[in-house]
């Protein structure tokens, strides 16, 4: 009797603040979208489903889900690739894996903000460290030459390095064609050490008994045992890293707002500096509510897959 | 395979990784080396890492009536000073502490109880507690932060430290990492406990705590790393008061009020910011690793 008393007590706390910091916020926020509310406004009122229609037919929520969906599209495969290909070729190794693990690691450690203002730094158009590399590069002959992809027969002029050379290198972060590859190319950066160490973990749960046995079933190059053994084993591993990598993209922010702004026209203006510029910003809490649901819809898509994907049995153990 | 083709695949294996390895610490580099030179070293991309640290001459101080020689000093010290004396750096980094210290306290504080309750004792609803874990687990933070926000402007506390901890009082992953650990710690423990005539309340912080500390470590490392760096929710309720500012807000800030030759001071706080956490990971790199990949762990 006095234990399960106890246990109100232990549970009650927890219990309350979930419903009133998190069950209650997404209600307010769905009910949020149906009205015109702003703050400071005595009342508001329902204006049924036009946030919906505004988010559905004004061109710049088009462009905004047009770049959230193109950003993920850019960082889920470059970061999954490049932390399994990480993980591979450092397991690989026979000594100096550590180093890189670490390195690779820091970006996921180190303060998104302050990373993206260094990368602003490198990326500036004229003292920027990667044009000037980039410009340096087009009076060094072999560079030039590999770079142009003339070594290969190519035109020089016509591929981008060579009309970049004559003509001038990209500014990256304040050209429309740029700035969202520019802001995903950060991303990637920043998480793909996060992938690569779950794919590490993965990889060293891999019974070693099980390359031997690919062995003796005649799979005796890396590829083979590669696509025979490995691959498959990490089932389990390529769910997890690709539902969190999925969530994550569609959460930036940081580079966006300390960066670009969603600009230039709107090509980097992405769901959640969205909702944040709306909703805060402009105090247009139902068109804000509005994003906000929408992208709860798209992360409880990518969770429930997940879901899906790990009752199908993905894992073999 | 013989050793030649081995000792050839090795030194590409290391060649590829040194050249990624190069674009990783990129960022790294121009920050530590920004903090390090003159405005003008940072205009032309000159002085290699360090600079050349010639004396310059501080405008701002010339202005304010100091005389010249109090005014003239290395690069790298006016970039330093600077980020300390223009901006309220040393205010930010304690609100940064004192923001994420309560944050993890008080999550440990409301997680702990729960987690031994849904764990290890039995009682009516248990099931549908865990299930609320289970749900809440699925709700991303940056869906909940409007009404949040719209909530605690109704309460007039936008700009207080409240706003900054009251939404991250809960921790969902932490009740449910803690409960997936109690499930491995033995009853006879506890029984063990109520033989002595310890109180459930005395069992969860004597008994419980200490068996937990592994996780918790973890779990500190996770929730710490998270809030020290988070931008996003600071950013929707500290609108004015620098005061309140939280290290990646007020190097925002300073980055919004630049005025020419500031270059050099931002990255010296932007240096001071990511220190902390870069050299904690560095001396105990299993722990961080693991603490931040805690969520992949399930």
């Amino acid at each position: 009797m006095q234990r399960s008393h106890a246990s109100v007590w232990f549970v009650a706390p927890a219990v309350s603040l979930m419903i009133i910091l998190l069950i209650a916020p997404v209600m307010v926020a769905a009910m949020l979208s149906f009205t015109d509310y702003s703050l400071g406004n005595q009342g508001f009122e329902w204006v049924g489903l036009s946030n919906y229609e505004t988010l559905l037919n004004y061109s710049s929520y088009k462009k905004m889900f047009s770049a959230s969906l193109t950003y993920v599209v850019i960082v889920v495969p470059l970061s999954v690739a490049l932390g399994l290909g990480a993980a591979l070729l450092i397991q690989s190794l026979r000594f100096g894996g550590e180093f890189y693990k670490t390195i690779f690691f820091l970006p996921v450690m180190a303060t998104l903000l302050a990373m993206a203002i260094a990368w602003e730094f490198a990326l500036h158009p004229i003292v920027g460290v990667i044009n000037d590399t980039l410009s340096y590069g087009c009076d060094i002959g072999w560079m030039y030459n590999f770079l142009t992809g003339a070594w290969y027969g190519v035109d020089p002029a016509s591929s981008w390095y060579g009309s970049s050379c004559d003509q001038f290198f990209p500014l990256w972060l304040g050209d429309r064609h740029y700035a969202l590859g520019t802001i995903a190319f950060i991303g990637t950066w920043q998480i793909f050490g996060f992938n690569m160490v779950l794919y590490l973990a993965g990889i060293t749960g891999i019974p070693r008994e099980l390359y031997a046995a690919a062995a003796v079933d005649g799979a005796d190059s890396a590829w083979n045992r590669f696509w025979l053994v490995t691959w498959p084993m990490l089932g389990p591993t390529h769910v997890f890293v690709l539902t969190i990598t999925s969530i994550r993209s569609f959460q930036v922010f940081d580079t966006v707002e300390a960066l670009t702004r969603g600009g230039p026209s709107k090509s980097t203006y992405m769901m959640v500096y969205a909702m944040y510029e709306k909703g805060v910003l402009h105090n247009l809490l139902g068109i804000g509510s509005a994003i906000t649901v929408v992208f709860l819809v798209f992360v409880l898509a990518i969770t429930l897959t997940q879901v899906y994907f790990v009752n199908r049995r993905v894992h073999y153990s | 395979m013989n050793a030649q083709t081995n000792w050839f695949g090795e030194t590409m294996k290391h060649a590829f990784l040194l050249l990624c390895s190069i674009i990783v610490i990129l960022p790294f580099y121009l920050m530590l080396s920004y903090s390090f030179k003159s405005p003008v070293e940072i205009e032309t991309n000159t002085g290699g890492f360090f600079g050349a640290q010639e004396m310059m001459v501080d405008g701002k101080c010339l202005k304010a009536g100091r005389p010249e020689a109090e005014c003239t000093m290395r690069p790298i010290v006016y970039n330093y000073t600077a980020a300390f004396s223009e901006a309220p750096l040393l205010r930010y980094l304690l609100n940064g502490v004192i923001v994420t210290l309560s944050i993890f306290f008080i999550q440990v504080l409301i997680a702990l109880p729960c987690a031994y309750a849904l764990s290890k004792l039995r009682f009516w609803g248990r099931d549908v507690v865990f299930g609320l874990v289970l749900f809440c687990l699925l709700i991303p933070v940056h869906a909940i932060a409007l009404p949040l926000y719209v909530m605690l402007a109704k309460l007039g506390l936008t700009n207080t430290y409240a706003a900054l901890i009251i939404p991250w009082t809960i921790s969902v992953f932490g009740i449910f990492l803690m409960r997936q650990f109690f499930m491995t710690v033995s009853d006879d423990l506890i029984d063990a406990a109520r033989m002595d005539g310890m109180s459930e309340f005395a069992i969860v912080w004597r008994v419980m705590l200490p068996t937990a500390i592994p996780a918790l470590l973890a779990f500190a490392i996770f929730s710490v790393v998270a809030h020290w760096n988070d931008y996003y929710w600071p950013r929707i309720v500290i609108t004015g008061d620098r005061d309140l500012m939280t290290p990646p807000l007020g190097l925002r800030m300073f980055k919004s009020d630049l005025d020419g030759d500031e270059y050099g001071p931002m990255m010296a706080a932007a240096t001071v910011i990511v220190t902390p956490l870069v050299v904690a990971f560095l001396l105990a790199q299993r722990r961080f690793i693991e603490g931040i990949t805690l969520s992949g762990m399930k």
